[in-house]
């Protein structure tokens, strides 16, 4: 036996009922686990049980996220070296990048994880490994120049009004961490609403003004009015490939397109996250932009000239497709419900980017405003399914 | 006869199936019936310590149901009525004499069996303890005497780990294998169907024309639950009853011989066992004389019936008739390594391909007791949706179970539930889902009742 597990053999009967720190079980119960499932021993039939545990479900999402911080690691870095003005070697600018990156992912942690412990430990309920997922998305949400404490204040928001008030992880119908972000948007706007770029600048410089206050992707997408969104990117700077890689100033995991479609292999590969939804997502997508395509006439506004494909390019669909429709919880349960579900976000979606300047993005809320749609989608199929039943009553 | 391909489910790869040779064990020096392990019985006892049995003398009978008796697998001397927790029955033991004596009902033949009265034939079957052998779907409660089943479902094979392969247990027996069918035939009046795993079908070619489904896919596939649940048109196919192949054997020699069988063969398998084997042994023999060769090690839990359906059995306890498994599994109470969750898990078994051993070529693993995780809240994986059988939506049926919503419980199949238990098994927030509806089931049954 190593260490490690005479340690917590020898701590546990502290926990457990009658011992003197009974009320934090599931403090305990959450840290213990995390070095090894605890012996616990069927009691039940079966006799045997899956290896899979919600802790290795909710793992591997945060395996497919960590590229995501590699890059948003060395891309804050870079931005910040560009607009500064400073030479963009690989080390200096990855030290930048963990300057800004680690202290807004503490702090997500050390906040989402005090509250998640305080209302476990109330509330008498396990903390559920969610929260490690909730609290590796949020930070990758937001730019990087956003204030720590506003970080603090987002993640607390997501964790108690988008899951604790519910009932915690598996009874709460928003992402906890979309819930963050959009409280986020819409509290302090000027920090995050996306219309403007966000850049770390080293400290005592100001961005040479020509060339790296450009407005986002998307936000120069809204503002082009005469000839193409396409040709309005490059001229800003845009080229495909750059935002196909996401090279860019924007929040600081969303942006590589090419990551979120690894991920999303990835997740689809080990079955965490459900092609359906995905594909349904994308669907969407091409439907709705390909429609408007269909209906723009030389007159109308080049964004609905916009083709399906530049629509995913940009902003957090890629990102939001991957990792936030893909949330089981907060999805529908129903293999056809997820169907619908994923179309209606990329519909949503990209009617809220073309139609609706206020909101640059229109992803989040796409998928916060399907999140309530959810229980409805699912009933939905359960009837339908439950009326083909040969009914077996007594 | 019909071929039904059973596509959900989920088939275990364990190490330790039985290989294929029988081997005869001695005779015990106690037999034993163990209550505590026949569902739904409430046993009133008409025996106590002390007593004289033959083979065949009443030892109680079911409070709930005057007149099933349950009887003495073996003659000798009532030497233990052990209670358990509440007054439970748990075992009624018999020290055997050197000299058994049999009570006899008399012996049945071909032309006999085609003129008995239908009722008269269950009867004599009641009194011979062993019709509770025929089980009554949706409950799988002992058969009623006065129901009318619309059909009779015999499953040859179980495909739970692990169980008495047909080839094995019917070899020699195919003549009296015909005969208790026609019995349960005769006894049912109404369609028979004998279910077979199609790989098994070429090694029984003797009983080809009787066999009227073949099957394919993963457990539960061999359930009559399952079976009927694909076959099945009308509400009106829910009451079927069903036996399993030995118990068909049971039943058969009974009538031939008029005297209670005293053997079956069962398998003695899984990770725990040192040989896994088939074995015939006596009905109601000690668990631990069945291990004998075996030092049945601290730490290695027995379970009779199954790792998905069946129930632990402690090593003092006795085998009833037609329990045909013993799988030893480690009980695995021990820590596995640190850390184990974020390796790449090339030896893990699971449902899910969160495992690099899903990516690898698939075979048999060694599993232990230990349920591999900590209780969460249902993440809506959708796993259990997805193994289960019967198309029942576990997550959504245990919570209105929880909430005792029995109408929307049975409207979401709850009685078509095969009890397998794969949706307990693939859950990763392991949640006894399999418990829950269970205990529903069986709360609706006693309303009922
Ligand atoms: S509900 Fe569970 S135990 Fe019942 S049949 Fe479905 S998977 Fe098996
Ligand atoms: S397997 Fe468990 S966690 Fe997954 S949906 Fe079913 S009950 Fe919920």
């Amino acid at each position: 036996m190593n260490p490690i597990n005479r340690f917590f053999d020898s701590q546990r009967r502290h926990f457990e009922k009658g011992g003197r720190f009974e009320t934090y079980y599931f403090v305990y119960e959450n840290i213990e686990s995390i070095f090894y499932p605890p012996p616990h021993v069927t009691t039940a039939s079966p006799m045997v049980r899956d290896r899979l545990d919600v802790k290795r479900f909710m793992f591997l999402v945060v395996v497919a996220l960590l590229p995501h911080y590699a890059f948003g690691v060395f891309n804050v870095g870079y931005q910040s070296h560009l607009a500064s003005g400073l030479p963009p070697d690989l080390w200096p600018v990855v030290a930048k990048g963990l300057q800004v990156v680690v202290p807004m992912v503490v702090v997500t942690y050390a906040v989402g994880y005090f509250w998640e412990a305080l209302f476990a430990t109330v509330r008498k309920h396990e903390i559920s490994e969610g929260l490690f997922v909730s609290c590796a998305l949020f930070p990758l949400t937001l730019p990087p120049t956003q204030p720590l404490w506003q970080v603090a204040l987002g993640i607390s928001f997501g964790v108690v009004i988008g899951k604790e008030i519910f009932g915690g992880t598996g009874r709460n119908f928003l992402n906890p961490a979309l819930t963050g972000r959009a409280f986020l948007y819409f509290a302090y706007p000027v920090q995050t609403s996306g219309d403007a770029v966000w850049t770390v600048l080293a400290a005592g410089r100001t961005a040479p003004v020509d060339a790296f206050t450009s407005a986002t992707p998307l936000a120069v997408a809204a503002a082009t009015e005469t000839g193409s969104v396409p040709q309005a990117w490059v001229d800003a700077g845009y080229s495909t490939a750059k935002l196909f890689f996401g090279l860019y100033p924007d929040s600081i995991g969303a942006s590589a397109t090419f990551l979120c479609i690894l991920g999303a292999l990835f997740l689809i590969t080990v079955g965490v996250a459900d092609h359906r939804i995905i594909l349904g997502d994308i669907l969407g997508f091409l439907a709705t932009a390909g429609l408007l395509n269909l209906v723009a006439g030389p007159g109308s506004s080049p964004y609905l000239h916009l083709s399906p494909l530049h629509h995913l390019l940009v902003g957090g669909a890629a990102f939001g497709i991957a990792y936030m429709t893909t949330d089981p919880v907060s999805a529908p349960a129903m293999p056809g419900a997820r169907w619908v579900y994923g179309f209606l976000i990329g519909m949503l979606t990209v009617l809220m980017r073309v139609f609706n300047p206020a909101f640059p993005e229109g992803i989040g809320i796409a998928i916060l405003f399907m999140n309530c749609f959810a229980p409805l989608l699912d009933e939905v199929q359960v009837k339908m399914r439950l009326k083909k039943r040969v009914p077996n009553v007594r | 006869m019909n071929t039904v391909h059973i596509k959900k489910g989920y088939q275990l790869r364990l190490i330790g199936a039985p290989a294929a040779e029988v081997e005869v064990l001695p005779r015990p020096a106690r037999v034993a019936v163990v209550p505590e392990r026949l569902r739904f019985v409430k046993p009133r006892l008409t025996v106590k310590v002390g007593d004289r049995v033959k083979v065949g003398s009443v030892l109680f009978e079911d409070k709930r149901h005057p007149g099933v008796f349950y009887r003495s697998p073996g003659a000798g001397t009532v030497s233990a009525v052990s209670l358990g927790p509440r007054r439970l029955v748990r075992h009624i033991v018999v020290d055997l004499d050197e000299q058994e004596a049999f009570e006899e009902f008399g012996p049945i033949d071909r032309g006999e069996l085609e003129r008995i009265d239908r009722l008269d034939l269950i009867d004599r079957l009641m009194a011979g303890g062993l019709w509770p052998l025929v089980r009554e779907l949706p409950f799988r409660d002992a058969a009623r005497r006065e129901a009318r089943p619309p059909a009779l479902f015999v499953h040859l094979d179980n495909l739970d780990p692990f169980h008495p392969l047909p080839p094995v247990y019917l070899r020699g027996c195919e003549d009296l294998f015909e005969f208790g069918l026609r019995a349960l035939e005769r006894a049912a009046d109404a369609p028979v169907n004998v279910s077979l795993a199609k790989e098994n079908a070429a090694a029984i070619n003797g009983l080809r024309s009787r066999i009227t489904h073949l099957y394919t896919g993963n457990y539960p596939a061999h359930d009559p639950g399952v079976l009927l649940y694909r076959t099945k048109r009308s509400a009106a196919e829910n009451h079927s009853w069903f036996i399993s192949g030995q118990g068909v054997l049971l039943l058969g020699q009974f009538l031939q011989e008029g005297r209670l069988p005293t053997e079956q063969t069962l398998v003695i398998a899984g990770p725990g066992a040192q040989t896994p084997r088939h074995v015939r042994a006596r009905i109601g023999a000690p668990i631990a004389a069945l291990g004998a060769g075996e030092v049945p090690a601290a730490g290695i839990r027995c379970v009779a019936g199954g790792v998905f359906s069946g129930q632990p059995a402690p090593m003092d306890s006795f085998l009833n008739a037609g329990e045909t498994s013993l799988v030893y599994l480690a009980e695995g109470a021990e820590s596995p390594p640190a850390f184990r969750w974020m390796l790449p898990g090339r030896e893990a078994t699971s449902y899910s391909r969160t495992f690099l051993s899903s990516f690898t070529s698939p075979r048999d693993r060694s599993m232990s007791c230990n349920r591999h995780g900590g209780l969460r809240a249902c993440i809506q994986c959708g796993f259990c949706a997805r193994v289960c059988p019967v198309d029942i939506l576990p997550q959504l049926t245990y919570k209105a179970a929880l909430a005792e919503e029995v109408e929307e419980s049975l409207s979401h199949g709850l009685l078509d539930c095969v009890e397998c238990g794969l949706c307990a098994f693939v859950c990763p927030s392991k949640i006894d889902l399999l418990e829950t509806l269970r205990r529903a089931r069986e709360a609706y049954y006693d309303d009922i009742a």
